[in-house]
């Protein structure tokens, strides 16, 4: 289709202006800076190459933080994700009391982390915690676990703190699916298909694309993480549930080392540039249907 | 419609599993609300005791506390001006944008779209300082529009991801239509693409609006004034280092989630009437 | 609908947008010279009410002259953060309060502190409330920086009902008498310590900085010196033992993990027999939305075994460079009368804080309002030991490093030596 030029940079102006203000211009900061010794504490800021990134990959601490925002993002994507969709599935095909779930079921994602936060800090509590208490009242006995830090139970008792709270999923997929062409459906029905059927062969192939971008979501903010990890184990113990946020804000600001924070900021945006294109890749999510 | 009593076995297995999962959502789901309103109630020592008890006794001192600690009121509205313009102004211009990248070709096209969304992936933290220089820069530091501003960049690449899947999944031949009638592109956009996508705007809209209601470290770096803070801050007034106050902690979270939750819960309704009123089907 | 044709819609929303973003403030003019304050000593803080009388005093005093101004900044690590913000970009408010939290160091390396030096030494009165101890604290290079008005004298507190059911009669005097009191109200049921880990773990690590001081007189000079880079010193590992050994036998469940609040909790709930912490707790003896009625009369407060305290005036308010000679010199007048012998008096008497000027008297109301505080001074002022706190001294980073590495040490994954050694490397990168 043809359109006028005006029309498109008027279109377009303002999302990019935008970004030229709070995300190009910071940007070019970050990259700058991330080869230099800008520190708050240091007088003066010097060209110092590829010092800061020479540093970073002989740190262990951002092995063990990249390892964990990489495991992190794998589950959020395919776990989380599926979790979202699978509800998604059952509501569309309207349910008793499905606009009821789907509302409420979006709830713990307006309750501000901070407080989910605590809430967690208390179910996992090894003295009253709720999850001590329901293990006792089964039956198993004393067991007094301390979930977030011992280190063989903390990564996913913070994984958990997350991960059932799939509304953001499940309203976009949601919203897909209720758009999708009821007839189609029906002709597959009167066909003899089953619901599994239509699921599995109909509707998942014409979500993929919906899908695809809920997983970007997904991944953009597992690389984002941080206010759940810091309230509840502050990326210990050791240095176990730390992730790339994580340790650019401790960089950041108990090191006020800028530069080598912002060295960290641009692994994170690399990290996060190539599970992008993975996952565009796999869903097709930037080719046009038409 | 079959009654259960006619279903196979099978059937009732699977009808039966299907609403075992839905309760398991919906208990998750309102386990943390519960909890909070539960709190809200309970005595300090009653919340730092036993995380799942029953409050000994309902008194409102914790909401009164709060109203007293915090000026929850001030920055509940100032929340609710920021939050909703942002929304309006983000979903507007990001509807723009995403359907030129939905429809049309022009030169240096994938590149932009990559710059625009790679914001997706930008670590926040990092950008704190910087972002506070350009707001200083444009004297919106302080102000409610320098986090309008600011708000409406951070939901930039989320939107415009929503929106240009939208506007890609809207038939291309309901434009050509309006074309051949003679209709000019702005009119085609915002009489017949506008309404169609109104699932996405939505969806957008309501992300938005829950990412800005959240929203803690520009609002806490961006302003000073009272005039200017927003509701996530106000939870910072019941905890210092040595001294807490959490029962009227729990109250202010209290306020601050029912409005919302009753806002989403009218934006919801709106994103099923405009589907089922057929706007996207052909 | 089709009245706004969306040729003109779009640039006047455009437009509209625009003057919505710009529309510059119309700002407020009078005569006094306004010093904007950001505090982050409001809320639920304890020295809110101390801050709200002295501004208001203040404002009434200067009437017409000076006016201060206070925003909200609640909770301390938000305004630690938001100043560091403001200190990278240069833009800073003009009085400073670090609290315990030094901001001082980087706000001397972005060089944006005035040198009150002249000031203070032509000013007797001024002058005359700075201790040895509260002219280094304030004081680099020979430079007077900063003004303190809140001493910091660290003991802990003691549930006298408990010691009683296990037998235990006074406050240990020595290490070895301390952690035989442990053993014993242990073998009563009873947990002997209220510990925490997160929140860079306070209350474990005033443990720890008083094992240090009193294990030799190496160990003392370490705790009163400034940002050490060695940890693993013989007196630093053997209390990195003494904690693990104390997080391992002798405290609750959830120490390991829990913050300060958890701590406080057993403690005010009777769970735990000791915490230490400092006078600003004793207000919450008797609040009975956190502890049962009529605890306050069963605490008890002790200096360390060893005859250790902390005492350390809290490093100051300072007062930064601005354009505007005016109100630098407002600054100045707000700073001395925030830390003036009546500004530290009204915060004893509000608050229990513990003057920094040894010359402030403990005035009777005072004594009506803390009688636990007077017993607790007339004993740290026997006290033989005295020294600034462990995280004071650190390097900001190390303190993220605590947290992570006690619970790792409580679990016996690492040892006292490679604990000290993670310190130790920790503050390796700060240089």
């Amino acid at each position: 289709m043809k359109i006028k030029k005006r029309w498109l940079v008027l279109f377009l102006a303002p999302s990019v202006i935008l970004f030229m203000l709070i995300y190009a211009a910071p940007l070019i900061m970050v990259f700058a800076s991330s080869l230099t010794d800008w520190r708050l504490m240091s007088p003066g800021i010097h060209f110092t190459g590829f010092a800061n990134y020479i540093r970073l990959f002989k740190d262990p601490d951002f092995y063990m933080a990249l390892k964990n925002t990489l495991i992190w993002i794998l589950i959020h994507c395919i776990a989380h994700v599926s979790l979202g969709v699978f509800l998604a599935l059952i509501l569309y095909k309207r349910p008793w009391g499905w606009k009821a779930i789907r509302t409420v079921y979006m709830v713990p994602n307006i309750i501000s982390n901070a407080a989910i936060g605590m809430i967690f800090v208390n179910v996992f509590n090894p003295r009253f915690g709720v999850l001590n208490s329901l293990i006792r009242l089964l039956g198993f006995g004393d067991i007094n676990k301390n979930w977030l830090m011992d280190a063989a139970t903390a990564f996913p008792s913070v994984t958990m703190t997350w991960f059932l709270f799939a509304g953001y999923t499940t309203i976009i997929v949601l919203a897909q699916a209720l758009s999708i062409d009821e007839s189609m459906l029906e002709a597959a029905r009167v066909d003899g298909a089953s619901n599994f059927q239509i699921d599995r062969l109909i509707m998942l192939p014409l979500l993929k694309k919906i899908i695809g971008t809920t997983m970007v979501m997904a991944a953009s903010y597992m690389l984002q993480m941080f206010d759940l990890i810091y309230v509840t184990t502050n990326g210990g113990p050791g240095k176990m549930t730390t992730n790339l946020p994580l340790l650019l804000y401790g960089v950041y600001r108990s090191e006020y080392n800028y530069a080598y924070a912002n060295t960290i900021g641009v692994c994170i945006i690399v990290v996060g540039l190539f599970s992008m294109t993975l996952i565009n890749r796999s869903f097709k999510v930037n080719e046009a249907d038409y | 419609m079959r009654t259960f009593k006619h279903l196979k076995t099978v059937e009732k297995l699977g009808f039966v599993a299907k609403y075992v999962f839905l309760l398991g959502c919906v208990c998750t789901a309102l386990f943390p609300l519960v909890w909070v309103f539960m709190s809200s109630f309970k005595t300090n020592a009653e919340i730092l005791s036993n995380g799942i008890s029953l409050p000994s006794r309902f008194s409102f001192d914790g909401y009164t506390q709060a109203l007293k600690i915090s000026p929850i009121l001030q920055y509940f509205f100032n929340s609710v001006v920021i939050t909703s313009i942002t929304t309006v102004v983000n979903v507007f211009f990001l509807a723009m944008a995403a359907y030129i990248f939905a429809r049309y070709q022009f030169r240096g096209k994938n590149i932009l779209y990559l710059l625009l969304s790679l914001s997706l992936v930008i670590p926040m933290t990092a950008l704190l300082h910087p972002v506070y220089m350009t707001i200083n820069a444009l004297h919106l530091a302080n102000k409610k529009s320098g986090l309008v501003l600011v708000y409406t960049a951070l939901n930039l690449p989320m939107s415009l991801l929503i929106l240009r899947g939208t506007f890609q999944s809207i038939p291309r031949s309901m434009e050509e239509a309006a074309v051949m009638d003679g209709a000019g592109f702005v009119r085609v956009f915002f009489q017949i693409m506008l309404p169609m996508a109104k699932s996405g705007l939505a969806s957008a809209g309501v992300l938005t609006f829950l990412n800005c209601w959240n929203e803690f470290t520009f609002a806490l770096v961006l302003t000073s004034s009272q005039s200017a803070r927003t509701l996530p801050l106000s939870l910072s007034y019941f905890t210092s280092q040595f001294s807490f106050n959490y029962t009227a902690m729990f109250a202010a979270i209290v306020i601050a989630i029912i409005p919302s939750i009753v806002v989403f819960a009218l934006f919801q309704e709106q994103i099923v009437r405009s589907l089922t009123a057929g706007a996207i089907k052909e | 609908m089709k009245g706004i044709t969306g040729k003109r819609f779009v640039p006047l929303c455009i437009a509209g947008l625009c003057i919505a973003l710009f529309a510059a403030c119309g700002g407020k003019k009078s005569g006094a010279v306004i010093i904007n304050y950001p505090t982050f000593q409001c809320g639920v803080n304890t020295a809110a009410p101390v801050v709200e009388q002295l501004i208001a005093e203040f404002n009434q005093q200067y009437a017409g002259k000076y006016e201060i101004r206070k925003e909200d900044v609640p909770g301390d690590q938000n305004y630690v953060d938001k100043i560091r913000v403001q200190l990278g970009t240069g833009d800073v408010p003009p009085v400073i309060y670090g609290g315990g939290y030094n901001l001082l160091d980087p706000a001397l390396a972005r060089d944006v502190v005035v040198d009150l030096t002249a000031v203070i030494n032509g000013d007797s009165e001024w002058k005359a409330l700075y201790s040895d101890t509260a002219l280094t604290v304030n004081s680099r290079d020979g430079k007077i920086y900063a003004s303190s008005s809140e001493g910091s004298v660290i003991g802990y507190f003691y549930n006298k009902e408990l010691f009683a059911k296990a037998g235990i009669t006074a406050p240990a005097a020595s290490w070895d008498e301390f952690f035989r009191q442990c053993d014993t109200l242990k073998a009563a049921g009873i947990t002997p310590l209220a510990l925490d880990t997160a929140d860079s773990a306070w209350i474990s690590m005033l443990w720890m900085g008083a094992i240090i001081a009193t294990e030799n007189t190496a160990g003392l000079a370490f705790m009163q010196q400034m940002t050490p880079n060695n940890y693993n010193t013989p007196e630093m590992i053997k209390a990195a033992a003494l904690i693990q050994n104390m997080l391992r036998n002798y405290t609750t469940v959830d120490a390991v993990g829990g913050a300060y609040e958890h701590a406080a909790n057993n403690f005010l709930s009777g769970n735990a027999a000791m915490i230490a912490n400092g006078p600003w707790m004793m207000g919450d003896f008797s609040d009975t939305t956190k502890t049962s009625a009529g605890f306050a009369d069963k605490v008890g407060a002790a200096v360390y075994p060893g005859g250790f305290v902390y005492d350390a005036p809290i490093q100051g308010y300072f007062v930064t460079k601005q354009k505007d000679p005016a109100l630098q010199e407002a600054s100045i007048a707000m700073v001395k009368f925030f830390t003036s012998a009546h500004a530290q008096q009204v915060a004893l008497e509000i608050q229990g804080m513990v003057p920094s000027s040894p010359g402030v008297p403990i005035s009777d109301q005072a004594k009506q309002k803390w009688p636990l505080l007077v017993n607790f001074l007339d004993q740290a002022n026997n006290a033989q030991f005295r020294s600034d706190n462990l995280q004071a001294t650190m390097y900001p980073n190390l303190l993220d490093i605590v947290s992570q590495e006690l619970p790792r040490l409580a679990a016996g994954s690492i040892t006292p030596e490679q604990f000290c050694q993670l310190l130790t490397e920790g503050a390796a990168k700060n240089n």
